[in-house]
């Protein structure tokens, strides 16, 4: 079997300081007899986790350029959605030049145009939703459909401010305390426990991604 | 609960978790049908045929936080269905909203091309970030003018997504093209169960190992899933006699 030195260089160092972090996290403070062994590995993951923080920040400088790289080769290109990508890159040198000027200047900038855009799509969610339940009934109707779409409404009306709509509000509060509640809790003990295997599989090196 | 119970229980966890992974399976383990997982090939044969990219975005995960494990099955995933696009002309983009997210997906595509000896074909750029925003809908819409500017072919939307999810299926849907979606978060699994016909639910995006790796060697991975599950029902179940029995 052929191993390449590389991929066993990536698969000890991603074991070995795995297992340290866990130690250092799952170790209590005081285990008898252990003292010392407990204190270096807490300092160990410290530093560790301090290397992370900084490798992380470090990536949004890759974003940049990630970005910048891809709309100037398409505005070179002159392909199609150029103009946006040329908007974007005057966006950039604009906001850049202003807070190098004058840093609230820039606040103001994206206070005033990125919130407001945002705000607005915010809005449009609720549309695309109630057109989704549109064309979800529109194309087939299943039992679990209109389930979906009973509920939603049933939870919409509830959620108004309507003085007779009592009926509404029990079903709407029973719904998201039951149901609502236990399914969500179902779907994040599942997450949970695919989330706690795969951790696994990484730490005893079974995961590829650092492998090839 | 105390803080050693917790720790005690986490060791244990861990072990039982460890044993079930690392142990070979030496039964013939039938898994249960997804349908998601079924239409996927469907989806990189679209795009290989069609010549327009698949689109594959992994959503708000990243590197670091308590996303790294999603990012990295969301990342597995990819890699799959890159493997199976990658001898089109057209090469599949991956999207991400977090910086520490976008070495993860160069590095799976390019190991992508790499497994199927074309090197020479991969470009960074490829693997795209764009910028979240306060509320990920910054994300949103560059994805759907994405969809439109590069005319992709179909879309796999796995990782995080929040309400903003809905925004990119509305797009995505107007314009016809075939969309999987799944998401940790419940507002964006709820849209992705309501607006797609073949979503993913929950955990099922950590079995993508299992049902698109053509050896089906690593089923161990559901396996141990499924193990754990009936595990908690049982503790579930026990607690729950136990204390009918208390109150009785």
């Amino acid at each position: 079997m052929r191993i390449r030195l590389g991929a066993a260089l990536a698969s000890v160092l991603t074991i070995s300081i795995g297992l340290i972090v866990l130690l250092g996290l799952l170790l209590p403070d005081d285990l008898e007899g252990a003292a010392g062994l407990v204190d270096a590995t807490q300092e160990i993951t410290a530093i560790l986790l301090q290397i992370v923080t900084i490798t992380v920040a470090l990536t949004i400088i890759i974003g940049v350029f990630n970005l910048l790289t891809v709309h100037a080769s398409r505005t070179a290109r002159r392909g199609r959605g150029a103009i946006y990508s040329l908007v974007l890159l005057i966006s950039f040198i604009a906001v850049l030049l202003t807070y190098v000027s004058d840093p609230d200047e820039s606040t103001v900038l994206l206070e005033t145009v990125q919130f407001s855009v945002e705000s607005a799509l915010a809005g449009l969610v609720l549309f695309a939703l109630v057109y989704g339940a549109y064309r979800m009934m529109h194309e087939r109707v299943t039992w679990a459909r209109l389930l979906f779409v009973v509920v939603m409404l049933v939870v919409l009306i509830g959620a108004l401010p309507f003085t007779n709509a009592d009926g509404f509000r029990t079903m709407r509060d029973w719904l998201l305390e039951i149901p609502v509640s236990a399914g969500a809790r179902g779907l994040l003990i599942g997450i949970a426990l695919a989330t706690i295997v795969t951790g696994v599989r990484v730490l005893i090196g079974v995961d590829r991604s650092y492998r090839e | 609960m105390d803080q050693t119970t917790v720790q005690v229980l986490s060791i244990l966890i861990l072990l039982v978790t460890l044993v079930l992974v690392a142990v070979p399976i030496r039964r013939k383990y039938a898994l249960r049908r997804i349908a998601a997982y079924e239409r996927m090939p469907e989806l990189t044969g679209l795009a290989i045929e069609s010549n327009r990219p698949l689109h594959i975005s992994f959503g708000s995960v990243g590197i670091g936080g308590g996303s790294t494990l999603l990012a990295l099955a969301s990342a597995d995933l990819a890699y799959h269905l890159s493997q199976r696009a990658a001898i089109g002309d057209v090469s599949p983009l991956i999207s991400v909203a977090d910086t520490s997210a976008l070495p993860l997906g160069q590095d799976t595509l390019r190991r992508a091309y790499e497994a199927r000896g074309l090197a020479n074909r991969y470009r960074a750029n490829n693997v795209r970030w764009y910028p979240a925003g306060g509320r990920s809908l910054a994300f949103a819409a560059a994805i759907t003018g994405l969809m439109s500017t590069e005319n992709v072919s179909s879309n796999v939307l796995v990782g995080r997504y929040g309400p903003e999810l809905a925004l990119m299926m509305d797009a995505s849907n107007r314009r016809g093209l075939p969309t999987i979606a799944v998401s940790d978060q419940l507002e964006g699994q709820a849209i992705a169960y309501a607006l797609t016909d073949t979503p993913l639910i929950g955990e099922e995006i950590f079995a993508a190992p299992a049902y698109l790796n053509d050896d089906g060697k690593q089923i161990s991975e559901s396996v141990a899933v499924d193990i754990l599950r009936y595990g908690v029902i049982l503790v579930m179940l026990v607690g729950l006699i136990l204390e009918l029995a208390e109150g009785s």
